[in-house]
């Protein structure tokens, strides 16, 4: 079985991709409760921005990675500024509707702008490459996307447990209108964890690029598997997500492998199993 | 009291005015105002959810694709089956269907719910698509309608005319038991469970059972508005049970109007006709849509039919309290 040691890595990978996409998701649920259905419209418009830059403009891998993120977050901030701000007064089902129209009109935007059709992104030099690794030969490209979830997860843990930045925003997703009677700018924090998630789901796209090749449907498909992973992993917990999309990359992986036919039902299986054993997910709170 | 009384009249109108329709519209226009009718159904259905119940789903799909396809599957697979028997087993499915989903669900609410039932849609598609020899999987399946057997005499229904009335009869009775299912008792459970959880619990209702009866009963009418829907076009896709469908829905829900009960069914007429000319003259009618969506989301949360009653107040005065269901506690269960 010498499949088993690539498939492993393939798992891999996926999870690191589903981690970046997941994350930023998650961080938005945890800290504002809006549960942002654009975020994967804007992994999307990562992933095209990505096309733009390295295949039409620079042809540098790195300066997509460098420059989506932070074109993601100048709009993500925008958003929550200028538009979800406005609703938030009318309650969680309003936001909702909101982002969901925004991924809506995203996507036709998209498919307007690149047009209806996969796009191949191409990386160059060092990550094109392969290593030999576990006694078989494996693209360094997928090994860079575990590594990248890698840094960002710990980053952000860095950052959320031993930063004062981290002790206010687990301050306010405890509770946020403490935390703004207590003298923090809460507004300001939502409007910069809102632009920092989307900006984390457009540097997956970039990332995301080169692996998967961009097409019009890419963001309903990763926008489903976060979803899972959230709801495996517990609502808002990151490191539930870390979890989820390591058990759910794997299954994802192997699934491929062992039951081809059944490999997409898998994932909905898991979730289902998860919600009747333990509904709030396996890292999550209980309600 | 005068405001029922005021949606019943308005229900037996549009259900005459749709009586004379075939000897008035062409064909193509017919076809359209059957189209109608049965997303008037499946958004009415929806809206007991999201403007009644306060449940915000996005696997409503999931139920007017399973009464799609059950349909499809059936008329293929059992022949010489009668029409009424069809229904009845396109509603048994959804019935089923709705119970265990709702059962594993709804023990989640708004934001998680949401997230969930987007979910199961995804599951139930990824089904229609995977499961190639009963679904005909991207192919899709192509029926033709049996004839509908009255007991005394049986009524061809290749003619659009026929089926056209058929619609209207059995679409309009089923939208009239979901309007009085909001003034029975259930009903109103529903929408006091929306205002104030808390206190049915304290006064002794089971909101559990009484969420999973309005969620399964909204599924089997979904369902039973997939049913007519391969019926009308005689064929039945995936994309009959994709997420598109839910999105499609809940713009006519929302765009009509969740705070009244005939919001949806403006919608839906809105909807198609919308979608019909705005496909004509441009590609990007669905950026169309949901710009208009975007903007009645930030701009005009009631839908259109706020709009109405609130040009209807500015000239008749404030007789009617907005005509919604968000009435005082007192005055719902008096």
């Amino acid at each position: 079985m010498s499949d088993v040691p690539v498939f492993f890595l393939h798992g891999l990978a996926y999870a690191g991709l589903l981690f970046l996409v997941s994350a930023g998701l998650t961080l938005i649920f945890g800290m504002m409760n809006v549960l942002n259905f654009a975020h994967a419209a804007m992994y999307m418009v990562g992933a095209y921005l990505s096309y733009t830059i390295i295949m039409q403009l620079t042809g540098q891998f790195w300066m997509a990675l460098i420059l989506c993120p932070l074109i993601l977050f100048v709009i993500g901030a925008l958003i929550e500024r200028f538009l979800l701000r406005r609703v938030h007064k009318y309650g969680h089902v309003q936001e909702l509707l909101l982002t969901f129209g925004l991924a809506y009109i995203i996507t036709e935007l998209v498919k307007w702008y690149w047009g209806n059709y996969p796009l191949a992104v191409n990386v160059t030099g060092f990550l094109s490459g392969t290593i030999p690794i576990f006694g078989i030969v494996y693209p360094i490209y997928r090994i860079f996307i575990f590594g990248c979830a890698v840094f960002v997860g710990v980053v952000m843990a860095l950052i959320l447990f031993k930063t004062r930045l981290g002790i206010i925003l687990r301050a306010a997703v405890n509770d946020s209108e403490m935390t703004n009677t207590l003298g923090v700018n809460v507004p300001l924090v939502f409007m910069g964890v809102f632009a920092f998630g989307t900006a984390l789901s457009g540097f997956a796209g970039v990332i995301a690029g080169p692996l998967l090749s961009t097409f019009p449907g890419m963001a309903q498909e990763i926008l489903l598997d976060a979803f899972v992973v959230i709801v495996v992993g517990g609502f808002g917990s990151l490191g539930g997500a870390v979890v989820a999309a390591l058990l759910i990359g794997q299954l994802q992986a192997f699934g491929v492998l062992l039951i081809p036919k059944l490999s997409v039902a898998l994932i909905y299986l898991l979730m289902a199993i998860v919600l009747i054993v333990k509904p709030s997910g396996l890292f999550g709170e209980e309600q | 009291m005068k405001q029922k009384s005021i949606s019943l009249i308005t229900i037996l109108v549009l259900f005459l005015a749709g009586a004379f329709m075939p000897s008035l519209l062409k064909q193509y226009h017919l076809n359209m105002l059957t189209e109608i009718i049965i997303f008037s159904l499946y958004a009415v259905s929806y809206n007991l959810l999201l403007g009644y119940a306060g449940l915000l789903s996005f696997g409503h799909a999931a139920f007017f694709g399973l009464g799609a396809f059950v349909t499809a599957v059936a008329i293929i697979n059992i022949p010489g089956i009668s029409l009424w028997n069809v229904i009845l087993i396109g509603i048994a499915a959804t019935v089923i269907a709705g119970f265990v989903l709702g059962g594993l669900l709804l023990r989640h609410k708004g934001s998680y719910f949401a997230l969930l039932t987007m979910a199961f849609n995804a599951l139930f598609y990824a089904v229609a698509t995977k499961w190639h020899s009963v679904t005909g999987g991207d192919d899709g399946l192509s029926i033709t309608r049996p004839d509908l057997n009255l007991g005394f005499t049986t009524i061809p229904l290749n003619s659009l005319t026929n089926f056209y009335y058929l619609t209207l009869v059995i679409m309009g009775l089923a939208i009239l038991f979901c309007w009085y299912f909001t003034h029975t008792a259930m009903g109103k459970t529903v929408v006091l469970m929306r205002e104030n959880e808390d206190r049915m619990k304290f006064l002794g209702y089971n909101t559990n059972i009484s969420r999973l009866i309005l969620f399964t009963f909204t599924g089997a009418i979904a369902g039973l508005a997939g049913v007519f829907y391969t019926f009308h076009f005689q064929f039945v896709s995936i994309s009959a049970v994709s997420i598109d469908m839910t999105t499609a829905v809940l713009l006519m829900a929302f765009v009509g109007g969740t705070k009244t009960f005939w919001g949806p069914i403006l919608g839906a007429f809105v909807y198609i006709i919308l979608q019909n000319y705005l496909s004509n003259i441009t590609d990007r009618w669905p950026l169309v849509m949901g710009v208009i969506f975007v903007l009645m989301v930030l701009y005009v949360p009631g839908g259109l039919s706020a709009v109405l009653l609130n040009i209807k107040q500015r000239f008749f005065g404030k007789k009617n309290n907005d005509g919604n269901k968000t009435a005082t506690p007192e005055e719902m269960t008096s």
